[in-house]
């Protein structure tokens, strides 16, 4: 063995990392090489000198003195950690809370009459009511909002009416349903119909 | 089976601060001790030691339950300790002012002009030589050979706490060690060896 190859050793023995075939080798260099047995007493004396330097202990007050400076921990750490838990519901129900919040204001801002329907020309509207005549005729749904439906005539459609009454005469004729939506829940229902009904078709 | 620190780590998320307490009293010594042979200054140590729990407190929730809880505090503490004394190598004058603020300035940190908890106890000249070469270690050794000798870890261990494999903490244990016999030999070689 060669005093290069005897340093690399000396430092896996006193790792407690040699096997007894290295062990044996290396005392037998060191027993024949003066200067890497004095390499050799230097580090084991190096290695129990730093072993040996005495433990220092923290300030008495130093646990009262952390727990003195923690933070209070906020409460809403926990919905916050449901939220990071759960980033897709999370997002879902915040789109859901927009749509609804955007469903509602147009329900109760938009309190002027409006009337949907494919001829409007058949109408007469006067009062906040919306007359159909008796010999006229509209083709396809009609739907009115805030305010009041006379039919008379005849309807090839659905009848909407929200947020208003609805008479008929004798004379009328309508061929498809009749919705009358009082509620804004009911208006949500109808509403999430027109989008996903047609598509659908 | 969980063992006390993860346990005790897991209540105290739960926001139970008597764990927390526990935890502190398990590791405040420990933690002192890494930092004052890493830094050299009890004042310092003290900072450490009280960072270091600040932050396990606000990231107890990032935790992972079947990492070792004493890995986890370590690596913390020993990162505090490396950033510090890398900052302290590059303030390029001793009286500059420090960055806490409060006016003291970089004479403070030097260990001789510390009244450190070992002035208490009588060091011997022996163990004032070695602390003084642990002093002059550079910093790469300086974690390695403190958490090996004075916090009784395993190479596995340190490489897990800074993060390296295992080969290269066993590089830098022999390393340091060398790096600490020469410097023992030249300065106080009759008197030790």
């Amino acid at each position: 063995m060669t005093c290069d190859e005897a340093l690399p050793l000396m430092h896996e023995y006193l790792d407690g990392s040699t096997d007894g075939t290295e062990a044996a080798e290396l005392k037998k260099h060191l027993l024949q090489c003066p200067e890497c047995n004095r390499v050799f007493r230097e580090l084991e004396m190096t290695d129990a000198l730093v072993k040996s330097s005495p433990h220092v202990a923290a300030p008495d007050d130093l646990t009262d003195r952390i727990m003195k400076s923690l933070p209070v921990r906020p409460k809403r750490e926990s919905w916050l950690g449901w939220v990071k838990r759960h980033p897709a519901i999370s997002v879902a129900s915040v789109f859901l809370f927009v749509m609804l919040g955007s469903f509602l204001s147009m329900w109760s801002q938009d309190q002027e009459l409006t009337v949907k329907g494919s001829n409007l020309d058949q109408l007469v509207i006067e009062d906040g009511t919306v007359y159909l005549p008796k010999g006229h005729r509209v083709s396809g749904n009609l739907m009115v909002r805030g305010g009041d439906v006379q039919i008379d005539g005849e309807l090839d459609g659905n009848l909407v009416v929200v947020d208003g009454q609805y008479h008929t005469a004798s004379t009328a004729t309508i061929s498809g349903k009749i919705y009358s939506i009082n509620q804004a829940a009911e208006w949500l229902v109808y509403q999430v119909k027109e989008i996903f009904v047609p598509a659908a078709q | 089976m969980k063992d006390t620190e993860a346990r005790l780590a897991t209540l105290a998320r739960k926001g139970d601060r008597s764990a927390f307490a526990g935890l502190v009293d398990l590791y405040k010594d420990k933690m002192y001790h890494l930092a004052y042979r890493m830094l050299g200054s009890s004042h310092e140590a003290e900072d450490v030691a009280q960072e270091t729990f600040l932050r396990v407190y606000t990231n107890l929730d990032r935790y992972d339950e079947n990492q070792k809880f004493s890995t986890w505090i370590y690596r913390i503490a020993t990162n505090l300790c490396i950033d510090r004394l890398r900052k302290r190598k590059a303030s390029y004058s001793l009286d500059a002012e420090m960055p806490d603020g409060e006016g003291a300035d970089w004479y403070s940190l030097l260990p001789s002009n510390q009244p450190g908890p070992e002035d208490e106890v009588l060091l011997s000249e022996t163990q004032n030589h070695i602390r003084k070469a642990i002093d002059t270690l550079p910093e790469k050794y300086k974690s390695v050979v403190i958490l090996r000798y004075l916090q009784d870890m395993s190479l596995q261990e340190i490489g897990e706490v800074l993060d390296m494999p295992v080969t290269t903490v066993k590089t830098r244990v022999h390393r340091g060690r060398e790096f600490l016999r020469k410097k023992l030999h030249s300065e106080y070689g009759g008197k030790l060896f």
